[in-house]
């Protein structure tokens, strides 16, 4: 089920009524929406609600143990067990056959040939965001900087709750628990916020992401041989302008329904592309992931900045490669991470992570980074590494400067670099403005701006980049 | 901030924001299936036949009828064919 759509629509126009009836008995209504999460989770293949489950059960008691444990090698087996059964879960449905036809093509081209088998299992959507909620819970509660919760609905409702199931924000699992052991209250709603977030959210997927992909990024990377110069620089801008408005989207409509339900979603995205550097960068882009990568990996796990230069640096490129290959079983999801990673440790190197001296070092700061992002995407939406090469090749020695590029697509693209050029304390603004007007104007606004998509949007709505990881 | 659970009955109902986000839902839904019926009417042909299914498509269609009689679907249907001249593209 996906969020632009009528299904959603309808769907929503049950639970939302729903669930605030049964907000006074909170229990009841957590189960409420643990089931309306499950089905709307359904709706892809319904055995896939089973692995859900078993998830959530399995790290709902293995907390409980870690809970009751006291510190000691017992304890730390345990959690380390509840990690690797998290991560075999996502290594057996993700990238088992990944890395066995790497295996395979790395012996073959020593001379050796293997006959591994491989399986065949349909990808369980969000199996990424899942493991990281999951691992989410179980750290904190090993870490001790988490009580385990002994309510099981609790921790079902943290697995799969609707709005971020599928494709996030990765929300903590400390603030949401601290969420569901109370009713909501209805100060809990900001109406604007939540009204601005789905009706923005919506009209970035169904007519800027959706325009951009179908009329002109998905035949520039397809076969990009075919293209100038300038459609493909341009391609790579409308890449770079589609992902943000795809994925911003998901989780900007995701922040506004959870809300609308009296939940709060931690912000996802923050005009990422006026970034000056590439820490700035993952300051602003899909900031729940860069957080938890942060946190549980570069730090917890691998040291952070703690032990020498030459061990901060490689601790960047491991987080940044392993955040690459999160995203789905490829190496040039692993090329991208470790590009970014690179461009990191250079920003350390020469010292460019302050802010910068002038205006001009600014501006030239942010011409390199944005150019480095567009840059960096390429591998990340070629369909292989070699696909990526031709791309690159071809833009820098075809040298021709005619475009493809239709006056809609142009206009759409124009949109899309707004969404970055307008300042977000104009959203804001507006936002005050729509909470002072009267309740009819409240509802002409939405009204008509969904009107006025429906009226520009596609004839199909393709699904969000972000399911399939 | 005042908070909304700790206000008098009476400004509540006024400064209620979840009935007032009831409000914004519904009207807007209602608007839509209004002004494009037809948007109703097709996603219910494209479900699985089903007598609940039947119930809802007859009313859509009644719906779409009566949006039609009065001329509330003119707005869509125009704006829709004026975008569609301008820039080439077609329903499918």
């Amino acid at each position: 089920m996906l969020f632009p759509t009528i299904s959603f629509a309808a769907f929503f126009a049950v639970v939302f009524p729903i669930t605030w009836l049964l907000n006074d008995r909170n229990a009841w209504k957590k189960w409420f929406l643990v089931a309306a999460s499950y089905y709307f989770y359904a709706f892809w293949k319904i055995e896939f609600t089973l692995l859900l489950l078993a998830s959530s059960v399995g790290n709902f008691y293995t907390a409980l143990l870690l809970g009751h444990l006291s510190d000691g090698r017992a304890r730390r087996i345990i959690f380390w067990l509840a990690v690797t059964a998290n991560l075999a879960l996502l290594g057996v449905f993700k990238y088992y056959n990944f890395f066995t036809a790497s295996l395979i093509d790395a012996l073959g081209s020593l001379g050796i040939s293997a006959n591994l088998p491989f399986i065949e299992l349909a990808l369980p959507i969000a199996i990424s965001f899942l493991t990281f909620h999951a691992l989410s819970y179980v750290i904190d509660v090993y870490d001790r900087t988490l009580k385990p919760t002994t309510s099981l609905v609790d921790i079902l409702l943290y697995i799969s709750f609707f709005p971020h199931l599928v494709a996030g924000p990765i929300v903590r699992a400390n603030k949401f628990l601290a969420q569901t052991t109370r009713c909501s209250r209805m100060s809990d709603v900001k109406l604007a916020h939540s009204v601005f977030l789905i009706i923005g959210g919506l009209f970035k997927k169904v007519i800027i992401a959706n325009y951009l992909s179908t009329d002109f990024v998905d035949g520039v990377f397809r076969a990009p041989a075919d293209f100038s110069s300038l459609d493909l620089l341009l391609g790579m801008y409308a890449y770079a302008l589609q992902i943000y408005c795809d994925f911003s989207a998901y989780t900007d409509i995701a922040i506004g329904v959870a809300n609308l339900l009296g939940y709060e979603f931690p912000q996802n995205f923050n005009q990422p592309y006026r970034a000056l550097t590439v820490q700035d960068f993952w300051r602003r882009w899909h900031i729940t992931l860069s957080t938890w990568l942060r946190d549980y990996l570069y730090i917890r796990a691998l040291g952070g900045n703690r032990r020498g230069r030459v061990r901060t640096y490689a601790n960047l490129l491991v987080t940044m490669g392993l955040g690459g290959l999160w995203h789905g079983a490829s190496w040039n999801f692993c090329i991208w991470g470790l590009m970014h990673g690179t461009a990191l440790v250079v920003e350390r190197l020469l010292d460019l992570t302050g802010a910068p001296r002038s205006r001009i070092a600014a501006a030239l700061m942010w011409l390199v980074t944005f150019h480095f992002v567009c840059f960096a995407w390429v591998f990340f939406r070629a369909s292989s590494f070699d696909t990526s090469l031709v791309y690159l090749k071809t833009l820098f020695s075809d040298g021709s400067w005619r475009t493809t590029m239709t006056p809609l697509v142009g206009c759409v693209f124009v949109l899309g670099a707004l969404t970055q050029i307008i300042p977000a304390r104009w959203f804001a603004a507006l936002q005050a403005r729509y909470e002072a007007v009267p309740l009819a104007l409240k509802v002409a606004v939405p009204f008509a701006t969904i009107f006025m998509i429906a009226v520009a949007a596609p004839g199909g709505i393709p699904p969000f980049i972000y399911f399939q990881f | 901030m005042a908070n909304a659970d700790d206000i008098p009955a009476h400004q509540a109902r006024r400064g209620n924001p979840v009935r007032a986000a009831a409000l914004i839902i519904y009207a807007t839904f209602a608007l839509l299936i209004l002004t494009i019926p037809q948007s109703l009417t097709n996603w219910l042909n494209d479900m699985n036949e089903s007598p609940v299914q039947q119930v809802l498509l007859r009313a859509a269609e009644g719906v779409q009828t009566a949006s039609h009689r009065v001329g509330l679907d003119i707005p869509y249907r125009t704006a829709r064919a004026t975008f569609h001249m301008l820039t080439g593209k077609e329903d499918d």
